[in-house]
């Protein structure tokens, strides 16, 4: 009976063994195929991280003014360094500058501009809490085109070299501030302090240029508390001697799986646009910026932002169209120079395509569509990158009817080769 | 005497069938051991049990030639609550993306570039390392996302083409912020070591397969060196993923948010 017994309990387990040893699969063909090449990749030869990064840059390019009709050239050479390093268990040393030269027979005319984009000391006294001290590139704001609540950004910019917004974030002059940061497990708060250090800019090219950056006594309180992993949002309080208290509000949150959701906004007393750049006395009054806007990647890896843009501040295309043109060009270059909405309401459109096609090249394109005046800019760039190389294509296009914001620019479009080559 | 005989034959009879189908139970029960542990076994091969950093290394292939290759070192810390891992990602190489960082906690998910010093939000769908996801690169604990189906024991060939006897795991997503919908994963039955994993969207299509390969010891136990990863739709795209450098390595919870990617900067 035991026998039995033991005999029936094999037999089934051999049965059940069996049955799952029929059902094995080989790797399928591919899979060896892939494993073979994974066999002779070779052994990359691991290099230590550099603190600083060098690159130069060349572009030659070619324009159409819109006045005359006639073509310019634009010819630039760059050198571009940043240093990043602890010179001290808790002591870190940050400085970036880049020095541009660049020689257009067109508008604006060429020009040497040295730009000191940052170099300040960050000694952290304990894991989470530090300090600031020299010229820093504070830049708050989730949107992509237009950040209401990136104060600093305010004459910021010394050479525009691409009107990428990420590139215009990250080629400008910081501010000199000591500025301090008390981290918690999901929270952070920010204090910063920029002092008065000169009351105009300077043009000269290597010019430390404190007038731009630091023109008056300033603040910047900025708190975050994430509440969950899809909601943390930022809360800013900006002011000073010159500068009204201004309240900013930062969200930004996922919807499914591709969408991002972003809003920006500041709102506080001050003067119009239009009045900054007449210079015409005006008395404060309550003003609210705004950008709103969704970013949906497809599963090619193409992002499409899409973005409203409010400027209370700004003129509305009854207001400009009264303008004369001259103080048209003055309230354009004054929203240039401030990074500003030159009227009251625009659409930015922004699109963004790692990787297009082929590895290695990606393509960026932005629309800016102002809705006062019907008028519009068009940028597209298609770049490819080598290891230690980049050739980018630019162009761009000013449009609209006559008397519009985006006529107004001097130059109706351009076109730029630029070789980026990291040493 | 022969009725009686009949009737304790018949008894019997009946006893033994139950006996038999009872220890055909305790067989099939002892060869099937609970699917979720066999999950959490193979997690804590692939994950070292406290905070650590590795450095890895990303070779893609198109149609059997490099395409491209990234280095990245990843700092991962699992959370008390969760008891899922956060991720922080800093780009080593190539030389255009040094210091850029990515910050991966759950479906919170940062870029920060410290050129610009702006950190964006990006969503899971967003790559930056070409057919691997995010997902792909930071650490994760298959069986806090996923719950596990025993499918049946096969053998199965391993990354380095030595047939295995292994569990064929279902695992289906408990949490709708994971990376893929459903996985099929093979573990190896005597060491619980990851053999493969096949990745599905909730379409069904196969994304990617994975090989777990190259084991050595790492951080006080064998732990794969080596993921080889081949694309669902074109089996000639492939990727390599390379681990070396495992250190003990501990992140502060306070550097784990968005404010803090500015100053991350290890010494």
């Amino acid at each position: 009976m035991r026998q039995i017994i033991i005999t029936l309990v094999l037999a089934l387990g051999h049965c059940l063994s069996t049955k799952a040893a029929a059902n094995a699969p080989a790797a399928p063909p591919d899979d060896l195929d892939a494993l073979s090449l994974a066999d002779k990749a070779p052994t990359a030869s691991m290099q230590p991280a550099r603190p600083w990064r060098l690159f130069v840059e060349g572009a030659v390019g070619q324009g159409k003014l819109r006045d005359t009709g006639s073509n310019f050239s634009i010819y630039r050479g760059s050198i571009d360094f940043r240093f990043d390093d602890h010179v001290a268990p808790q002591l870190r040393v940050v400085f970036s500058d880049r020095l541009d030269g660049v020689d257009s027979d067109g508008v604006p005319p060429g020009d040497n501009v040295n730009t000191l984009r940052e170099a300040y000391l960050s000694w952290a006294r304990t894991e989470d809490q530090i300090f600031d001290f020299g010229r820093v590139n504070i830049r708050n704001g989730s949107a992509i085109g237009f950040n209401p609540t990136d104060w600093f950004k305010a004459n910021a910019l010394r050479s525009i070299v691409d009107p990428d917004p990420a590139v215009l974030r990250e080629n400008r002059q910081g501010t000199v501030v000591l500025q301090a940061q008390q981290l918690w497990r999901d929270a952070s708060l920010t204090a910063a302090f920029s002092p008065k250090l000169a009351r105009s800019a300077d043009s000269a090219t290597f010019a430390l240029n404190v007038g731009a950056t630091n023109p008056s006594n300033r603040y910047l309180v900025a708190g975050s508390y994430k509440f969950s992993d899809k909601f943390t949002p930022q809360l800013l309080v900006y002011g000073g001697d010159d500068d009204p208290a201004q309240i900013g509000l930062n969200l930004s949150g996922l919807i499914g799986d591709a969408v991002v959701a972003f809003g920006e906004f500041s709102a506080g007393k001050g003067t119009t646009l239009v009045t900054q750049a007449l210079r015409i006395p005006e008395a404060n009054s309550n003003q609210q910026r705004a950008a709103v806007g969704l970013t949906y990647t497809t599963g090619f890896n193409l992002s499409l932002t899409a973005e409203a843009e409010y400027n209370s501040a700004a003129p509305n295309g009854d207001q400009w169209h009264l303008l004369a043109e001259s103080s048209q060009q003055q309230v354009l270059s004054t929203a240039q120079a401030l990074q500003d909405l030159p009227t009251r309401s625009q659409w930015f459109l922004y699109a963004n395509w790692k990787d297009m096609l082929v590895r290695r090249l990606d393509v960026s394109s932005f629309l800016r569509q102002d809705m006062q005046t019907s008028s519009r800019t068009l940028w597209l760039e298609g770049r490819y990158s080598w290891e230690r190389a980049e050739l980018a294509l630019q162009w761009q296009l000013f449009s609209g009817p006559e008397g519009t914001v985006y006529y107004a620019v001097p130059q109706q479009r351009t076109v730029q080769l630029v070789l980026r080559v990291y040493l | 005497m022969h009725s009686f005989t009949a009737t304790l034959a018949f008894a019997m009879g009946r006893w033994l069938i139950v006996l038999v189908v009872w220890l055909g139970v305790t067989v099939v029960a002892q060869a099937s051991p609970d699917a979720q542990s066999i999950l959490a076994a193979s997690d804590e091969i692939r994950n070292p049990s406290r905070p650590f950093a590795v450095t890895v290394t990303l070779l893609e292939y198109r149609s059997a030639k490099q395409s491209d290759e990234n280095t990245l070192t990843v700092y991962s810390k699992a959370d008390n609550t969760s008891g899922q891992f956060r991720t922080l990602i800093r780009f080593v190489a190539p030389q255009r993306d040094v210091d850029k960082l990515m910050l991966k906690s759950g479906n919170d998910l940062w870029f920060f570039d410290p050129a610009s010093q702006s950190s964006i939000r990006l969503s899971p769908q967003q790559r930056l390392l070409g057919q691997a996801s995010n997902g792909d690169v930071v650490t994760v604990n298959l069986a806090k996302d996923y719950r596990a189906e025993l499918l049946g024991e096969e053998d199965t060939a391993d990354g380095e083409r030595v047939m295995r006897r292994s569990y064929k795991l279902g695992l289906a997503a408990v949490s709708p912020d994971v990376t893929y919908h459903r996985v099929e994963m093979w573990v190896d039955a005597t060491s619980s070591r990851p053999i493969k994993a096949r990745f599905y969207a909730e379409s069904g299509h196969l994304l990617k397969t994975a090989y777990y390969r190259k084991f050595q010891p790492q951080l006080g136990r064998e732990r794969p060196t080596e993921v080889v990863i081949i694309d669902g739709l074109d089996p000639a795209w492939v990727t390599v993923l390379r681990y070396s450098d495992y250190a003990w390595r501990d992140v502060p919870d306070a550097w784990l948010q968005r404010d803090y990617l500015p100053r991350f900067k290890p010494g």
